[in-house]
């Protein structure tokens, strides 16, 4: 069974001009123990089907399940915990130690059971001298840290982590990558994280369910997304520069050509669109009389994958 | 049992900030009691005057500014700390709760409730030592009474708190409600017509147990059940109200806006 199922989901908010598509017939499913980053601009409709998903947005019309139990039904929240909204979590006037028993509770855990993930979520999450501080005291990383404690004490199958790294250090927001990494060996726990970061997906998710203005425009594996990038995408170092004439004579075929000048010489950023040969790039150089001075392949980190496919230059 | 654990966390967390913030309890308490000093003292010319107000005795002004404040506090209670929760941001999470959102309000009023008890408790006891008036406090006939009378108020706050998960703001209504809940304490139960209103007749009865020293059984069995019924059925509409909001603002997702 699937930890989460996403099927045509379709939201519309009613507006005084008419109703507003947020999300327009989304689907994805993500497996027990994935960690999913769930990609999109603003706007694209990613906090709407991450509150479908929690059941604190009833959708127009589709299917939406955690662990097959329909996410209407209060019962989801036995198997689904999550942050929305950063810090904005937790209560400010109760302490490190206070928050957790209180969520711990609200989910029906027995102060036993509660008392034991406390102290091990205390300890993983370094808040051992805050124990006894309140909320309101903590730095902005801290209240960050003990709202995805909070989330992860009530012990569920499934956590939805809505922008968890925004606001934090680096330093802050490399130690929770750690601890996301570590949820989903260590504890089995399926993640779906949605994020503008895209270090923190990059070094994190195993898959990306990208939206774009309401749909699925993507939906793969980030090493598969990178490497797929990383095969058409070529850098290619000219001698002496290049005129502008053949630029454009190279953009009526390589359309996505982007090209660098400098003083003694130039750059050109070939993206390759699907079925084009990297050879027929060499050929028209060579027609061009372009001097070749290197070739390498560019690198793309996630963040000029997801650039390119909500561009819709990609795939 | 799990839902036990979940009861025992809200009513917890509810008397961990009411003890947290002592200056803002005391504070509340001081206005309250001078309001009542000005009233005692106002009512004391007037009576000496020969004028009667509240057509009843400092015994009556007593018991009737007692339940309007626990009123006040029954009905705005849920409201505020929905309001409160959507600002903090963690509304949601408490929609999260496995039990559903008015297993976590239900729980709430008990925090309320018991919260309200010790307010008013100690307001009583200012009230009594400032008017050198003694009533009586069987505890066993005043608990229920108190319990019918705000469940009540609990079904206005339980409508007012779903017009505020819509529509966000609405202490204006407070306002207006604080001046009819004067009126509703202060109208003679009498009449069938205020019998069916909130808070009227189990003020009345609240008063003769104070007042006259009547136990619950010595009371009028009519006016028992009415005030069952009364409770009930104010509690019953107000949580429809809330539902139909509830929905409202899970269809629109305005849960987390404030």
């Amino acid at each position: 069974m699937s930890a989460v199922v996403v099927e045509k989901l379709v939201k519309h908010y009613p507006t005084r001009s008419g109703p507003v598509v947020a999300v327009d017939g989304v689907s994805f499913q993500v497996e027990p123990g994935e960690i999913v980053g769930l990609l999109g601009a603003n706007g694209a409709g990613k906090t709407t089907t991450i509150k479908c998903i929690l059941g604190l947005i009833l959708p127009t019309s589709g299917r939406v399940e955690v662990l097959g139990v329909p996410s209407h039904r209060p019962q989801v929240a036995q198997h689904v915990a999550a942050v929305l909204e950063g810090a904005r979590n937790v209560y400010w006037r109760l302490s490190v130690e206070e928050n957790l028993a209180f969520f711990a509770g609200l989910q029906g855990l027995s102060p036993r059971r509660a008392r034991t993930r406390i102290d091990k979520l205390i300890a993983l999450f370094g808040l051992e001298e805050k124990r006894k501080t309140v909320a309101n005291l903590l730095s902005q990383g801290m209240k960050q840290k003990l709202a995805v404690a909070c989330a992860l004490v009530k012990d569920t199958e499934v956590v939805l982590l809505d922008e968890p790294t925004l606001g934090l250090d680096v330093e802050t927001s490399h130690e929770l990558r750690r601890l996301i990494r570590q949820l989903a060996q260590e504890e089995g726990r399926t993640v779906l994280l949605s994020s503008h970061d895209m270090g923190v997906v990059e070094e994190t998710c195993q898959r990306v369910v990208i939206l774009a203005q309401g749909k699925v425009v993507t939906d793969d594996r980030v090493d598969r997304l990178l490497k797929l990038f990383r095969t058409r995408a070529w850098s290619i170092q000219v001698a002496g520069g290049i005129s502008q004439d053949t630029v454009n004579r190279l953009r009526e075929v390589f359309p996505l050509i982007k090209l660098h000048s400098f003083d003694h010489g130039a750059t050109l950023e070939v993206e390759l669109a699907p079925g084009q040969d990297f050879y027929e790039l060499l050929d028209l150089l060579r027609e061009e009389g372009v001097e070749l001075e290197g070739i390498s392949r560019a690198e793309p980190d996630l963040e000029e994958v997801f650039l390119k496919i909500v561009r819709g230059e990609g795939r | 049992m799990n839902r036990l654990w979940t009861f025992c966390a809200i009513v917890k967390r509810y008397l961990i900030e009411f003890k947290r913030y002592p200056f803002n309890t005391l504070s509340g308490l001081a206005t309250l009691y001078i309001v009542f000093l000005l009233i005692f003292l106002g009512a004391r010319y007037v009576q000496s005057a020969g004028v009667s107000l509240f057509g009843e005795s400092l015994e009556g002004l007593v018991v009737g500014y007692m339940m309007w404040t626990f009123a006040l506090a029954a009905f705005s209670d849920l409201s505020w700390a929905l309001m409160r929760e959507a600002q903090l941001g963690t509304l949601e999470q408490l929609y999260m709760c496995p039990y559903g959102f008015r297993f976590v309000s239900l729980a709430w009023i008990v925090g309320s409730f018991l919260t309200g008890l010790i307010f008013v408790g100690v307001l009583l006891g200012l009230m009594m030592l400032t008017t050198g008036h003694l009533l009586h406090l069987p505890l066993g006939s005043l608990l229920p009474l108190l319990l019918l009378t705000v469940a009540a108020v609990y079904g206005v706050g339980f409508a007012m708190a779903g017009l505020a998960l819509v529509f966000k703001r609405i202490q204006s209504f407070f306002q207006i409600l604080q001046f009819v809940f004067v009126a509703l304490v202060a109208l003679p139960a009498e009449p069938w017509w205020a019998k069916a209103l909130p808070l009227s007749l189990g003020t009345r009865l609240i008063a003769r147990v104070m007042i006259e020293g009547r136990s619950l059984g010595e009371l009028p069995g009519s006016d028992l059940l009415i005030l069952v019924a009364n409770g009930l059925v104010y509690l019953g509409l107000g949580l429809a109200a809330f539902t139909f909001c509830e929905r409202a603002a899970r269809r629109r997702g305005l849960l987390a806006h404030y």
